[in-house]
Protein backbone atom coordinates (compact mmCIF):
# COMPACT_ATOMS: atom_id res chain seq x y z
CA UNK A 1 0.00 0.00 0.00
CA UNK A 2 2.66 2.20 1.30
CA UNK A 3 5.00 1.79 -1.73
CA UNK A 4 2.71 3.52 -4.23
CA UNK A 5 4.06 6.68 -2.43
CA UNK A 6 7.37 6.45 -4.28
CA UNK A 7 7.48 10.54 -4.16
CA UNK A 8 10.85 11.01 -1.96
CA UNK A 9 9.56 13.61 0.86
CA UNK A 10 12.26 15.20 2.34
CA UNK A 11 14.31 13.39 4.73
CA UNK A 12 12.62 15.57 7.45
CA UNK A 13 14.17 12.88 10.26
CA UNK A 14 16.85 15.05 11.85
CA UNK A 15 19.62 13.36 14.57
CA UNK A 16 17.70 14.84 16.96
CA UNK A 17 14.32 13.63 16.46
CA UNK A 18 16.82 10.19 16.15
CA UNK A 19 17.95 11.06 19.76
CA UNK A 20 14.43 11.60 20.85
CA UNK A 21 13.58 8.30 19.19
CA UNK A 22 16.23 6.15 21.93
CA UNK A 23 14.90 8.31 24.87
CA UNK A 24 11.08 6.98 23.96
CA UNK A 25 12.46 3.21 23.25
CA UNK A 26 12.50 3.50 27.24
CA UNK A 27 8.31 2.95 27.06
CA UNK A 28 8.87 -0.44 25.29
CA UNK A 29 7.14 -2.09 28.15
CA UNK A 30 4.73 0.95 29.19
CA UNK A 31 1.76 -1.59 28.31
CA UNK A 32 3.53 -4.52 28.52
CA UNK A 33 0.48 -7.64 28.50
CA UNK A 34 1.00 -11.23 27.57
CA UNK A 35 -1.14 -10.64 24.28
CA UNK A 36 1.26 -8.69 22.53
CA UNK A 37 4.35 -8.20 24.83
CA UNK A 38 5.95 -5.36 24.58
CA UNK A 39 4.08 -4.03 21.27
CA UNK A 40 1.87 -1.18 22.92
CA UNK A 41 5.25 0.25 24.02
CA UNK A 42 6.78 -0.01 20.91
CA UNK A 43 4.37 1.65 19.00
CA UNK A 44 4.04 4.63 21.80
CA UNK A 45 7.45 4.79 21.29
CA UNK A 46 7.44 5.37 17.29
CA UNK A 47 4.48 7.47 16.75
CA UNK A 48 6.73 11.06 16.83
CA UNK A 49 8.71 9.77 13.77
CA UNK A 50 6.02 7.72 11.98
CA UNK A 51 3.61 10.75 12.11
CA UNK A 52 6.73 12.94 10.86
CA UNK A 53 7.38 10.44 7.94
CA UNK A 54 3.60 10.13 6.58
CA UNK A 55 2.22 13.38 7.78
CA UNK A 56 0.67 13.89 4.71
CA UNK A 57 -0.37 9.82 4.44
CA UNK A 58 -2.87 8.89 6.74
CA UNK A 59 -3.48 5.40 5.06
CA UNK A 60 0.61 4.94 5.13
CA UNK A 61 0.35 6.06 8.60
CA UNK A 62 -2.12 3.28 9.24
CA UNK A 63 -0.14 0.64 7.80
CA UNK A 64 2.97 1.27 9.93
CA UNK A 65 0.85 1.25 13.09
CA UNK A 66 -0.04 -1.88 12.40
CA UNK A 67 2.47 -3.82 11.93
CA UNK A 68 3.95 -1.63 14.61
CA UNK A 69 1.51 -3.07 16.73
CA UNK A 70 2.27 -7.17 16.06
CA UNK A 71 3.73 -9.11 18.65
CA UNK A 72 7.33 -8.11 19.97
CA UNK A 73 9.69 -8.97 22.58
CA UNK A 74 13.03 -8.03 23.10
CA UNK A 75 14.83 -6.36 25.02
CA UNK A 76 14.61 -2.90 26.42
CA UNK A 77 18.12 -1.28 26.19
CA UNK A 78 18.88 -2.54 22.93
CA UNK A 79 15.74 -1.74 21.25
CA UNK A 80 16.64 1.53 19.99
CA UNK A 81 18.82 -0.41 17.32
CA UNK A 82 15.93 -2.04 15.90
CA UNK A 83 13.45 1.45 16.50
CA UNK A 84 16.63 3.09 14.26
CA UNK A 85 16.55 0.65 11.92
CA UNK A 86 13.00 0.64 11.16
CA UNK A 87 12.47 4.23 11.18
CA UNK A 88 15.29 4.66 8.24
CA UNK A 89 13.02 1.92 6.22
CA UNK A 90 10.09 3.31 6.95
CA UNK A 91 11.42 6.70 5.87
CA UNK A 92 12.53 5.62 2.63
CA UNK A 93 8.99 3.79 2.31
CA UNK A 94 10.01 0.54 1.75
CA UNK A 95 7.81 -2.26 1.06
CA UNK A 96 6.01 -2.93 3.80
CA UNK A 97 6.50 -6.57 4.00
CA UNK A 98 10.54 -6.39 3.63
CA UNK A 99 9.94 -4.39 7.60
CA UNK A 100 7.45 -6.73 8.73
CA UNK A 101 9.88 -9.01 7.98
CA UNK A 102 12.92 -7.70 9.15
CA UNK A 103 11.23 -6.77 12.61
CA UNK A 104 10.03 -10.44 13.21
CA UNK A 105 13.46 -11.40 12.33
CA UNK A 106 15.77 -9.08 14.33
CA UNK A 107 13.80 -8.45 17.90
CA UNK A 108 13.86 -12.95 18.93
CA UNK A 109 18.29 -12.25 18.44
CA UNK A 110 18.36 -8.79 19.83
CA UNK A 111 16.63 -9.68 22.93
CA UNK A 112 18.86 -12.90 23.22
CA UNK A 113 21.92 -10.89 22.89
CA UNK A 114 20.78 -8.18 25.10
CA UNK A 115 19.98 -11.19 27.66
CA UNK A 116 23.22 -12.49 27.40
CA UNK A 117 24.99 -8.80 28.03
CA UNK A 118 22.55 -7.10 30.45
CA UNK A 119 21.38 -9.80 32.26
CA UNK A 120 23.78 -12.92 32.39
CA UNK A 121 27.12 -11.25 32.49
CA UNK A 122 27.04 -7.42 33.07
CA UNK A 123 24.53 -7.77 36.38
CA UNK A 124 26.76 -10.62 38.13
CA UNK A 125 29.92 -8.61 37.78
CA UNK A 126 28.77 -5.27 38.89
CA UNK A 127 25.86 -6.53 41.61
CA UNK A 128 29.20 -8.85 42.89
CA UNK A 129 31.65 -6.37 42.78
CA UNK A 130 29.17 -3.65 44.51
CA UNK A 131 27.73 -6.00 46.78
CA UNK A 132 30.87 -6.82 48.18
CA UNK A 133 31.50 -3.50 48.97
CA UNK A 134 27.61 -2.46 50.28
CA UNK A 135 28.12 -5.34 52.85
CA UNK A 136 31.25 -4.23 54.10
CA UNK A 137 28.94 -0.71 54.76
CA UNK A 138 30.65 1.10 52.17
CA UNK A 139 28.12 3.58 50.36
CA UNK A 140 30.73 3.05 47.33
CA UNK A 141 28.39 0.01 46.47
CA UNK A 142 25.14 1.09 45.56
CA UNK A 143 26.85 4.84 44.05
CA UNK A 144 29.33 2.40 41.38
CA UNK A 145 26.20 0.30 40.34
CA UNK A 146 23.80 3.55 39.79
CA UNK A 147 27.09 5.06 38.05
CA UNK A 148 27.73 1.75 35.63
CA UNK A 149 23.79 1.41 34.96
CA UNK A 150 23.32 5.17 34.10
CA UNK A 151 25.85 5.08 31.48
CA UNK A 152 24.22 1.60 30.41
CA UNK A 153 21.06 3.70 30.21
CA UNK A 154 22.20 6.01 27.94
CA UNK A 155 24.06 4.00 25.74
CA UNK A 156 20.59 3.48 23.50
CA UNK A 157 21.52 6.48 22.44
CA UNK A 158 23.85 5.17 20.62
CA UNK A 159 22.17 1.92 19.18
CA UNK A 160 19.65 4.00 17.99
CA UNK A 161 21.78 6.42 16.00
CA UNK A 162 23.02 3.12 14.83
CA UNK A 163 20.09 1.10 13.72
CA UNK A 164 19.59 4.28 11.75
CA UNK A 165 22.27 5.03 10.05
CA UNK A 166 23.44 1.21 9.33
CA UNK A 167 19.74 0.70 7.32
CA UNK A 168 19.57 -2.62 6.01
CA UNK A 169 23.44 -3.43 6.24
CA UNK A 170 23.10 -3.41 9.82
CA UNK A 171 21.63 -7.15 9.96
CA UNK A 172 24.78 -8.69 8.71
CA UNK A 173 27.34 -6.59 11.24
CA UNK A 174 24.82 -8.03 13.82
CA UNK A 175 25.63 -11.54 12.74
CA UNK A 176 29.29 -10.91 12.35
CA UNK A 177 30.80 -9.65 15.49
CA UNK A 178 28.17 -10.40 17.74
CA UNK A 179 29.59 -14.62 18.37
CA UNK A 180 32.87 -13.96 19.61
CA UNK A 181 31.75 -10.72 21.73
CA UNK A 182 29.25 -13.11 23.05
CA UNK A 183 31.13 -15.76 23.95
CA UNK A 184 33.85 -13.22 25.44
CA UNK A 185 31.45 -12.41 27.85
CA UNK A 186 29.90 -15.27 28.38
CA UNK A 187 33.48 -16.37 29.90
CA UNK A 188 34.40 -13.11 32.00
CA UNK A 189 30.75 -13.87 33.51
CA UNK A 190 31.44 -17.81 34.33
CA UNK A 191 34.55 -16.84 36.05
CA UNK A 192 33.10 -13.98 38.39
CA UNK A 193 30.39 -16.63 39.25
CA UNK A 194 32.63 -18.82 40.59
CA UNK A 195 34.24 -16.37 42.61
CA UNK A 196 30.63 -15.30 43.74
CA UNK A 197 29.60 -19.12 44.56
CA UNK A 198 33.09 -19.36 46.81
CA UNK A 199 32.41 -15.95 48.76
CA UNK A 200 28.20 -15.86 48.76
CA UNK A 201 26.78 -19.26 49.60
CA UNK A 202 27.45 -20.14 52.78
CA UNK A 203 26.65 -23.63 54.00
CA UNK A 204 28.10 -24.20 57.69
CA UNK A 205 27.42 -27.38 59.10
CA UNK A 206 27.59 -27.50 62.92
CA UNK A 207 26.99 -30.88 63.87
CA UNK A 208 30.03 -32.59 65.49
CA UNK A 209 30.22 -36.10 66.74
CA UNK A 210 31.78 -37.63 69.42
CA UNK A 211 34.64 -39.91 69.81
CA UNK A 212 35.05 -40.43 73.67
CA UNK A 213 34.77 -37.50 76.24
CA UNK A 214 37.26 -35.30 74.95
CA UNK A 215 37.29 -35.51 71.04
CA UNK A 216 34.77 -34.30 68.96
CA UNK A 217 34.46 -34.21 65.15
CA UNK A 218 33.47 -31.10 63.86
CA UNK A 219 31.64 -32.04 60.36
CA UNK A 220 32.70 -28.81 58.74
CA UNK A 221 36.25 -28.18 60.05
CA UNK A 222 37.69 -31.73 60.24
CA UNK A 223 36.07 -33.28 57.38
CA UNK A 224 34.57 -30.83 54.42
CA UNK A 225 37.05 -28.31 54.66
CA UNK A 226 40.03 -30.86 54.62
CA UNK A 227 38.42 -32.56 51.61
CA UNK A 228 37.86 -28.66 49.93
CA UNK A 229 36.97 -24.98 51.29
CA UNK A 230 33.31 -24.31 50.06
CA UNK A 231 32.91 -28.11 48.64
CA UNK A 232 29.28 -27.86 50.27
CA UNK A 233 28.22 -24.54 48.55
CA UNK A 234 29.62 -25.83 44.87
CA UNK A 235 28.08 -28.53 45.60
CA UNK A 236 24.69 -26.92 46.22
CA UNK A 237 24.94 -24.45 43.18
CA UNK A 238 25.56 -27.29 41.19
CA UNK A 239 22.13 -29.61 42.42
CA UNK A 240 20.50 -26.21 41.53
CA UNK A 241 21.90 -26.29 37.91
CA UNK A 242 21.45 -30.02 37.27
CA UNK A 243 17.81 -29.56 38.89
CA UNK A 244 17.14 -26.43 36.71
CA UNK A 245 18.65 -27.29 33.31
CA UNK A 246 17.60 -31.36 33.08
CA UNK A 247 14.83 -31.83 35.01
CA UNK A 248 13.24 -28.06 34.72
CA UNK A 249 12.06 -27.93 37.99
CA UNK A 250 10.28 -24.10 38.58
CA UNK A 251 13.11 -21.70 40.01
CA UNK A 252 10.46 -20.93 42.89
CA UNK A 253 9.84 -24.59 43.72
CA UNK A 254 14.07 -24.47 44.22
CA UNK A 255 13.47 -21.08 46.70
CA UNK A 256 10.60 -23.07 48.50
CA UNK A 257 12.86 -26.31 49.16
CA UNK A 258 16.19 -24.62 50.28
CA UNK A 259 14.11 -22.72 52.67
CA UNK A 260 12.37 -25.37 54.13
CA UNK A 261 15.47 -27.71 53.65
CA UNK A 262 17.24 -24.68 55.82
CA UNK A 263 14.65 -24.60 58.53
CA UNK A 264 14.23 -28.24 59.25
CA UNK A 265 18.19 -28.76 59.17
CA UNK A 266 18.71 -25.63 61.48
CA UNK A 267 15.74 -27.37 63.85
CA UNK A 268 18.13 -31.23 63.68
CA UNK A 269 20.91 -29.11 64.89
CA UNK A 270 22.89 -29.74 61.75
CA UNK A 271 23.46 -26.36 59.81
CA UNK B 1 11.57 -2.84 68.30
CA UNK B 2 11.76 0.10 66.42
CA UNK B 3 8.26 1.41 64.69
CA UNK B 4 8.19 3.20 61.59
CA UNK B 5 6.64 6.07 61.65
CA UNK B 6 3.54 7.74 59.29
CA UNK B 7 6.27 9.73 57.57
CA UNK B 8 8.16 6.57 56.79
CA UNK B 9 5.73 4.70 55.43
CA UNK B 10 4.30 7.37 53.04
CA UNK B 11 8.23 7.92 51.96
CA UNK B 12 8.67 4.35 51.50
CA UNK B 13 5.48 4.12 49.34
CA UNK B 14 6.40 7.27 47.03
CA UNK B 15 9.96 6.16 46.09
CA UNK B 16 8.07 2.10 45.71
CA UNK B 17 6.39 4.00 43.20
CA UNK B 18 9.54 5.30 41.47
CA UNK B 19 11.17 2.08 41.65
CA UNK B 20 7.65 0.65 40.29
CA UNK B 21 8.12 2.20 36.79
CA UNK B 22 11.84 1.77 36.70
CA UNK B 23 11.27 -1.84 37.27
CA UNK B 24 8.24 -1.77 34.48
CA UNK B 25 10.11 -0.23 32.15
CA UNK B 26 13.76 -1.60 32.85
CA UNK B 27 15.21 1.46 32.40
CA UNK B 28 17.80 2.56 35.29
CA UNK B 29 18.17 -0.93 37.86
CA UNK B 30 17.03 1.32 40.42
CA UNK B 31 14.63 -1.39 41.16
CA UNK B 32 17.63 -3.83 42.29
CA UNK B 33 18.22 -4.68 45.86
CA UNK B 34 21.37 -3.20 46.19
CA UNK B 35 19.84 0.43 45.23
CA UNK B 36 16.22 -0.58 47.19
CA UNK B 37 17.78 -0.76 49.99
CA UNK B 38 20.05 1.44 50.79
CA UNK B 39 17.22 4.05 50.39
CA UNK B 40 15.28 2.23 52.10
CA UNK B 41 18.13 2.09 54.75
CA UNK B 42 18.31 5.98 54.30
CA UNK B 43 14.43 6.66 55.09
CA UNK B 44 14.53 4.77 57.87
CA UNK B 45 17.48 6.59 59.13
CA UNK B 46 19.71 3.73 59.17
CA UNK B 47 22.05 3.88 56.01
CA UNK B 48 24.58 1.27 57.42
CA UNK B 49 21.69 -1.44 57.75
CA UNK B 50 20.42 -0.53 54.49
CA UNK B 51 23.90 -1.31 52.90
CA UNK B 52 24.28 -4.67 54.27
CA UNK B 53 20.44 -6.10 53.51
CA UNK B 54 21.75 -4.59 49.96
CA UNK B 55 24.41 -6.14 49.51
CA UNK B 56 22.92 -9.82 50.44
CA UNK B 57 19.47 -9.40 49.11
CA UNK B 58 21.31 -8.34 46.18
CA UNK B 59 23.30 -11.84 45.99
CA UNK B 60 20.23 -13.54 47.07
CA UNK B 61 18.92 -12.13 43.62
CA UNK B 62 21.53 -12.11 40.96
CA UNK B 63 20.19 -15.25 39.27
CA UNK B 64 16.55 -14.14 39.33
CA UNK B 65 15.73 -11.61 36.17
CA UNK B 66 13.21 -10.77 33.75
CA UNK B 67 14.92 -12.08 31.33
CA UNK B 68 12.67 -13.92 28.32
CA UNK B 69 9.63 -12.19 29.82
CA UNK B 70 9.73 -14.75 32.87
CA UNK B 71 8.76 -12.26 36.02
CA UNK B 72 11.32 -13.39 38.85
CA UNK B 73 10.14 -13.20 42.83
CA UNK B 74 9.83 -9.38 43.10
CA UNK B 75 13.07 -7.34 44.03
CA UNK B 76 11.54 -4.14 45.16
CA UNK B 77 9.25 -5.79 47.73
CA UNK B 78 12.13 -7.89 48.75
CA UNK B 79 14.84 -5.13 49.29
CA UNK B 80 12.20 -2.57 51.43
CA UNK B 81 10.75 -5.72 53.26
CA UNK B 82 14.14 -7.35 53.69
CA UNK B 83 15.52 -3.56 55.16
CA UNK B 84 11.97 -2.38 57.41
CA UNK B 85 12.40 -6.07 58.81
CA UNK B 86 16.10 -5.58 59.70
CA UNK B 87 15.48 -2.29 60.98
CA UNK B 88 12.14 -2.73 63.14
CA UNK B 89 12.80 -6.28 64.25
CA UNK B 90 16.18 -6.03 64.88
CA UNK B 91 17.24 -8.91 63.57
CA UNK B 92 19.95 -10.01 61.73
CA UNK B 93 20.39 -9.50 57.70
CA UNK B 94 20.78 -12.65 56.14
CA UNK B 95 17.13 -13.78 58.56
CA UNK B 96 15.52 -10.87 57.43
CA UNK B 97 15.63 -12.15 53.74
CA UNK B 98 13.71 -14.90 54.24
CA UNK B 99 11.30 -13.21 55.95
CA UNK B 100 11.33 -10.41 53.55
CA UNK B 101 10.74 -13.45 50.81
CA UNK B 102 6.77 -13.75 51.41
CA UNK B 103 6.02 -10.31 50.22
CA UNK B 104 8.42 -10.40 47.28
CA UNK B 105 6.40 -13.95 46.16
CA UNK B 106 3.61 -11.52 46.62
CA UNK B 107 4.33 -8.90 44.45
CA UNK B 108 5.40 -11.52 41.91
CA UNK B 109 2.15 -12.60 41.49
CA UNK B 110 0.57 -9.29 41.41
CA UNK B 111 2.36 -8.37 38.37
CA UNK B 112 1.57 -11.67 36.50
CA UNK B 113 -1.81 -10.42 37.00
CA UNK B 114 -1.32 -7.54 35.53
CA UNK B 115 -0.01 -9.17 32.45
CA UNK B 116 -2.57 -11.21 31.90
CA UNK B 117 -5.06 -8.41 32.69
CA UNK B 118 -3.67 -5.68 30.67
CA UNK B 119 -4.39 -7.85 27.33
CA UNK B 120 -8.24 -7.14 27.79
CA UNK B 121 -6.78 -2.87 26.81
CA UNK B 122 -5.79 -4.55 23.83
CA UNK B 123 -9.06 -4.07 21.39
CA UNK B 124 -9.16 -0.58 22.72
CA UNK B 125 -5.34 -0.07 22.05
CA UNK B 126 -6.19 -1.39 18.62
CA UNK B 127 -9.10 0.88 17.56
CA UNK B 128 -6.98 3.76 18.71
CA UNK B 129 -4.09 2.49 16.60
CA UNK B 130 -6.40 1.72 13.40
CA UNK B 131 -7.91 5.48 13.80
CA UNK B 132 -4.29 7.05 13.89
CA UNK B 133 -5.12 8.44 17.20
CA UNK B 134 -1.53 8.70 18.78
CA UNK B 135 -2.75 10.90 21.73
CA UNK B 136 -5.09 7.74 22.81
CA UNK B 137 -2.33 5.16 22.19
CA UNK B 138 0.44 7.34 24.52
CA UNK B 139 -2.76 7.77 27.12
CA UNK B 140 -3.11 3.77 27.18
CA UNK B 141 0.72 3.59 27.48
CA UNK B 142 0.63 5.91 30.32
CA UNK B 143 -2.44 4.37 32.25
CA UNK B 144 -0.65 0.91 32.22
CA UNK B 145 2.45 2.11 33.40
CA UNK B 146 0.09 4.39 36.42
CA UNK B 147 -1.57 1.68 37.53
CA UNK B 148 1.41 -0.79 38.13
CA UNK B 149 3.25 2.19 40.17
CA UNK B 150 0.24 2.90 42.56
CA UNK B 151 0.34 -0.69 42.85
CA UNK B 152 3.51 -1.06 44.24
CA UNK B 153 2.94 2.67 46.37
CA UNK B 154 0.05 0.97 48.05
CA UNK B 155 1.58 -2.63 48.40
CA UNK B 156 4.40 -1.13 49.87
CA UNK B 157 2.57 1.10 52.11
CA UNK B 158 0.29 -1.64 53.40
CA UNK B 159 3.36 -3.85 54.31
CA UNK B 160 5.72 -1.70 55.31
CA UNK B 161 3.52 0.34 57.75
CA UNK B 162 0.47 -0.94 58.40
CA UNK B 163 1.11 -4.48 59.11
CA UNK B 164 3.93 -3.56 61.49
CA UNK B 165 2.74 -4.96 64.51
CA UNK B 166 1.86 -7.91 63.28
CA UNK B 167 5.46 -8.21 61.38
CA UNK B 168 6.64 -7.98 64.51
CA UNK B 169 4.67 -10.07 67.06
CA UNK B 170 5.53 -13.06 64.46
CA UNK B 171 9.34 -12.40 64.47
CA UNK B 172 8.87 -12.16 68.42
CA UNK B 173 6.87 -15.32 68.79
CA UNK B 174 9.64 -16.85 66.43
CA UNK B 175 11.82 -19.92 68.13
CA UNK B 176 15.53 -19.99 68.02
CA UNK B 177 15.72 -22.75 65.41
CA UNK B 178 13.41 -21.27 63.27
CA UNK B 179 15.37 -17.71 62.96
CA UNK B 180 18.70 -19.76 62.63
CA UNK B 181 17.05 -21.31 59.74
CA UNK B 182 15.94 -18.38 58.29
CA UNK B 183 19.50 -16.71 58.40
CA UNK B 184 20.68 -20.52 57.01
CA UNK B 185 18.80 -20.33 54.13
CA UNK B 186 19.11 -16.41 53.66
CA UNK B 187 23.33 -18.12 53.51
CA UNK B 188 22.20 -20.67 50.94
CA UNK B 189 19.68 -18.56 48.63
CA UNK B 190 22.25 -17.30 46.31
CA UNK B 191 22.81 -20.68 44.71
CA UNK B 192 19.67 -21.27 43.39
CA UNK B 193 20.24 -17.74 41.89
CA UNK B 194 24.04 -19.01 40.78
CA UNK B 195 22.43 -21.99 39.32
CA UNK B 196 19.77 -20.12 37.35
CA UNK B 197 22.71 -17.82 35.65
CA UNK B 198 24.61 -20.96 35.06
CA UNK B 199 21.50 -22.59 33.21
CA UNK B 200 21.79 -20.30 30.66
CA UNK B 201 25.71 -19.53 30.48
CA UNK B 202 27.62 -22.45 31.29
CA UNK B 203 28.45 -25.11 28.64
CA UNK B 204 31.12 -27.45 29.34
CA UNK B 205 33.84 -25.30 27.08
CA UNK B 206 33.51 -23.17 30.19
CA UNK B 207 33.74 -25.44 32.78
CA UNK B 208 37.40 -24.08 33.53
CA UNK B 209 36.52 -20.58 33.94
CA UNK B 210 33.70 -21.28 36.47
CA UNK B 211 36.22 -23.33 38.09
CA UNK B 212 39.09 -20.83 38.41
CA UNK B 213 37.25 -18.01 39.68
CA UNK B 214 35.94 -21.00 41.96
CA UNK B 215 39.35 -21.69 43.11
CA UNK B 216 40.91 -17.66 43.26
CA UNK B 217 37.89 -17.31 45.79
CA UNK B 218 38.68 -20.90 48.08
CA UNK B 219 42.37 -19.95 48.22
CA UNK B 220 43.40 -16.09 47.98
CA UNK B 221 41.92 -13.91 50.42
CA UNK B 222 40.65 -10.66 48.67
CA UNK B 223 39.04 -7.57 49.83
CA UNK B 224 36.20 -7.43 46.82
CA UNK B 225 35.42 -9.26 43.71
CA UNK B 226 37.49 -6.97 41.24
CA UNK B 227 40.36 -9.01 41.22
CA UNK B 228 37.96 -12.08 39.92
CA UNK B 229 36.53 -9.90 37.52
CA UNK B 230 39.88 -8.45 36.12
CA UNK B 231 40.98 -12.15 35.70
CA UNK B 232 37.93 -12.72 33.97
CA UNK B 233 38.35 -10.19 31.72
CA UNK B 234 41.92 -11.46 31.03
CA UNK B 235 40.71 -15.07 30.43
CA UNK B 236 37.74 -13.12 28.13
CA UNK B 237 40.19 -10.62 26.04
CA UNK B 238 42.86 -13.90 25.34
CA UNK B 239 39.99 -16.13 24.02
CA UNK B 240 38.69 -13.39 21.96
CA UNK B 241 42.27 -12.81 20.32
CA UNK B 242 43.23 -16.05 20.16
CA UNK B 243 40.09 -17.49 17.82
CA UNK B 244 39.30 -14.66 15.90
CA UNK B 245 41.68 -15.87 13.08
CA UNK B 246 40.29 -19.17 12.55
CA UNK B 247 36.55 -18.50 13.63
CA UNK B 248 35.77 -15.10 11.19
CA UNK B 249 36.06 -17.08 7.79
CA UNK B 250 34.98 -20.94 9.18
CA UNK B 251 32.19 -20.40 11.15
CA UNK B 252 29.11 -19.41 9.30
CA UNK B 253 26.54 -16.97 9.78
CA UNK B 254 23.44 -18.96 10.44
CA UNK B 255 25.70 -21.07 13.23
CA UNK B 256 26.22 -17.34 14.95
CA UNK B 257 22.64 -17.00 14.96
CA UNK B 258 21.69 -20.59 16.69
CA UNK B 259 24.30 -20.10 19.03
CA UNK B 260 21.94 -17.04 20.45
CA UNK B 261 18.50 -18.98 20.25
CA UNK B 262 19.86 -22.49 22.30
CA UNK B 263 22.05 -20.70 24.52
CA UNK B 264 19.61 -18.16 25.81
Amino acid sequence: MASDHTTTAETAITKGDITRLAFRSSMLQAGFNYERMQSVGFTTAMQPLLKKIYHDDPEGLKAANKDSLEFINTHPNLVGFLMGLLISLEEKKEDRALIKGLKVALFGPIAGIGDAIFWFTLLPIVAGVCASFAIQGNLLGPLIFFGVYLAVFFMRIGWTHMGYSLGVKAIDKIKDGSAMISKAATILGVTVIGGLIASYVHIDVVASFAIDATHKVGLQKDFFDKIFPNLLPMGYVMLMYYLLKKKQVHPVALIATTFVLSIVLSWLGIL
Amino acid sequence: MIEITLTQGLLLAAVAFIFGIDFWLEALFLFRPIIVCTVTGFILGDVQIGLITGGLTELAFAGLTPAGGVQPPNPILAGIMTTVIAHSAGVDAKTAIGLGLPFSLLMQYIILFFYSAFSMFMPKVERYVSENNSAGLGRMSLLMTLIVACTYALVVFLCAYSAQGAMQALVKAMPEWLTHGFQVAGGILPAVGFGLLLRVMLKAQYVPYLLAGFLFVCYVQIQNLLPVAVMGAAFALFVYFNSKPEAAPAAPVAKTEEDFSNGI
